[in-house]
């Protein structure tokens, strides 16, 4: 294993209970420590069940997966701590205020008293949420609940970082402060993984991108490489749509 | 591990908190159903109790059986006695209609010349006993069998009730077919046998050879009487512990449907510190419910006229069986909680098998009067355990030996709950 690489991946398979075709068909690749990776694929590709098992979420049905150099087989537990995950669904207590789900997250990743206060007020004012950081989440809009559910992943400052299509359904407003953020996170260290349909996001954010269909893997490079083998396309979309075709997905 | 855990109580506490639906389950429902049962089955006692059985009565005999039943009914404060109906003297028939129409509950008819029956079984009996005719007890039981006293039921009456009145009524009419068939054999051998000082006299009447003392086997130094209040507090109660289950399951569900047992399963935090959390909580809100149950039954019931709850003598048995109950409730929701997959589903599924539970545990009607098939199933329902473990404190005045048995095999029901949990969310995991 390279020294650069942190995720690698060799013949992953999951193929759940009642189904007949895998979910994700012995993929193989690797990401590079403090890359942009994004995997990129249409509805039910087989983007969010690759992460799922890469969190840990459930195990892969065959293959090998290292992360920081453990096995996600019998060393889960060493994995947890250094992951973080900014799931598709917002995983918030609508009851709580955002500053009570921060505490409550914060507390599970083993941060404790000044420390985990200070990145909590850190992290609500960097994201704008500094005033409603009192208020229920119930009572926030798409985006201010999208910001959260941010926090709720990076406040323990993870070596890895998931993020299953973190601007879904928010404004541009949120979708830049959102992405200006991850971008400064990466910067300092952080991998980050990240699905995505907005092509010309992952476009501009990805370092490198994987572009998964039917569970396989069609290509992967970065977005320029991308773009230049694959004559006639201009951009990441054509790029995806050439690969992927124009049929509608369940 | 202890801020994690510290951490998960703080939260659990807070959503409980901010759930009014969730807090008004657990809570004021459990108040509103002990007040509503026990006064419901006391004022049902008392009703019947203050105003007496509405019974019509026909006295067609007018004589000494017939008059002393009349007698006999008209001064028991059980009975609401009448003889006559919108003002006429009741015949079978418009006492049969009344009866059917519900203006009373049952109906006696003396028929015409029951006394001159038993009077002329009685003289038939003497004679043929002195003449030695052997068949004279045949022919005695013959006679007897003549008197037909009619006891017309309202059929909307409770057979269980009919019953017990019924056999009173049998009783006590017995009594006064005895007395008046002494009171013959009497005047009959006097008559046979004028000599004075052999005429057996009416003692009989007067001494009860066979007297009833009721007792309560209760080992309690307080004088516990069972009443709808000892029996209703800790069955209501158990009964609104275990509906603990819905909203803890709830909470379970809402994680998981929410997204947030996504993110925690993804997290450093095993998955028992994360419901031990939970445990923590409800087991903590079981026992303020029990304590709340408990003040009802000593301090509110009072105040509205029932009898306050005696907690017999071992209050350490009523934590320790209050404990073991929690954990049975608590580890019960979070078993509905893991297995159901939808709120609703979770809801359905828990407080269906509750009342289920419930009524096999003789929450609802008491065990002993079940079929014995039934009675068997009793036993394996943990609302049956705790009902008869606080019986024995409540009732029979038992101490923490008399719960031990049924205190651990809540506790065991728990663990088992638990390890369901653990499995079946183990499964899940490993799609």
């Amino acid at each position: 294993m390279s020294s650069q690489v942190i995720i690698e991946i060799e013949k992953l398979t999951k193929t759940f209970k009642n189904c007949n075709e895998p979910a994700v068909n012995d993929i193989s690749f690797c990401i590079n420590q403090n890359e942009i990776f994004g995997l990129l694929g249409p509805n039910g590709a087989g983007k969010t069940t690759t992460i799922s098992i890469l969190c840990g979420l459930f195990p892969p049905s065959g293959g090998k997966v290292l992360i920081d150099g453990k096995n996600l087989n019998n060393q889960l537990a060493a994995i947890k701590p250094i992951i973080g995950i900014v799931p598709q669904d917002i995983a918030l207590y609508p009851t709580l205020s955002a500053r009570e789900n921060l505490e409550f997250y914060g507390h599970m990743y083993g941060l404790n008293g000044k420390h985990l206060k200070q990145s909590i007020d850190e992290w609500l004012e960097k994201l704008g949420l500094q005033d409603a950081g009192k208020r229920q989440v119930s009572t926030y809009s798409g985006g201010m609940k999208r910001r959260v559910n941010l926090i709720a992943g990076i406040l323990h400052k993870p070596k890895i970082l998931f993020l299953d299509e973190p601007t879904v359904g928010v404004d541009v407003q949120s979708r830049n402060v959102i992405i200006d953020h991850l971008k400064d996170i990466n910067k300092e260290g952080t991998t980050i993984i990240y699905t995505s349909h907005h092509m010309e996001e992952a476009e501009h954010f990805c370092t490198r991108v994987s572009i998964i269909d039917h569970g396989k893997i069609l290509t992967q490079g970065t977005p320029a490489q991308l773009i230049q083998n694959n004559p006639g396309c201009v951009n990441l979309e054509h790029v995806f749509l050439h690969l992927t075709n124009r049929k509608l997905r369940d | 591990m202890i801020n994690k855990l510290f951490a998960t109580v703080r939260k659990e506490t807070l959503l409980l908190l901010r759930d009014k639906v969730g807090l008004s389950i657990l809570f004021i429902m459990p108040v509103v159903l002990i007040l509503v049962m026990t006064l419901i089955q006391d004022s049902a006692f008392k009703s019947i109790n203050e105003k007496g059985i509405p019974i019509i009565f026909i006295n067609n005999d007018k004589d000494s059986l017939g008059n002393a039943i009349e007698n006999g009914l008209r001064n028991n404060d059980l009975c609401s006695f009448s003889d006559s109906i919108n003002g006429k003297p009741a015949t079978i028939e418009t006492a049969h209609k009344a009866i059917g129409e519900g203006k009373f509950l049952l109906g006696i008819v003396i028929p015409n010349g029951a006394t001159a029956a038993i009077r002329k079984n009685v003289t038939v009996l003497v004679e043929e006993t002195i003449n030695g005719e052997s068949t004279a007890v045949e022919k005695l039981n013959q006679l007897q069998d003549s008197v037909e006293i009619i006891i017309m039921i309202d059929p909307v009456a409770k057979k269980s009730f009919i019953s017990s009145v019924t056999s009173n009524l049998h009783e006590f009419i017995s009594e006064i077919k005895t007395k008046i068939m002494f009171q013959t054999f009497a005047d009959q051998i006097a008559e046979v046998i004028p000599d004075k000082n052999n005429t057996p006299n009416n003692s009989y009447q007067k001494t009860q050879i066979i007297t009833y003392k009721e007792v309560y086997a209760s080992n309690s130094q307080d004088k516990i009487v069972p009443n709808a209040v000892q029996h209703n507090v800790p069955a209501w109660t158990i009964f609104a512990m275990f509906f603990i289950a819905i909203p803890l399951s709830g909470s379970i569900i809402k994680e998981k449907t929410e997204g947030s047992v996504f993110r925690l399963h993804t997290m450093p935090t095993p998955y028992l510190l994360l419901v031990n959390g939970k445990i923590i909580v409800y087991v903590l809100v079981c026992l303020i419910q029990f304590l709340l149950m408990l003040a009802v039954g000593q301090y509110l019931l009072p105040m509205l006229g029932l009898p306050a709850l005696v907690l017999g003598n071992s209050l350490m048995g009523i934590f320790i069986l209050a404990l073991a109950t929690s954990f049975a409730a608590t580890g019960y929701g979070v078993m509905v909680g893991t297995l159901a997959s939808t709120e609703h589903q979770a809801a359905i599924m828990g407080s269906l098998s509750i009342l289920l539970l419930s009524a096999l545990g003789g929450i609802w009607v008491p065990s002993y009067v079940m079929p014995e098939l039934m009675r068997n199933i009793s036993a394996y329902s943990p609302l049956n355990w705790s009902l008869e473990g606080f019986y024995k404190l409540f009732l029979r005045g038992g101490g923490i030996k008399d719960i031990a048995w049924d205190a651990l095999k809540l506790f065991l029901f728990f663990f088992v709950s638990m390890a369901i949990s653990y499995l079946s969310n183990h499964k899940k995991r490993t799609i």
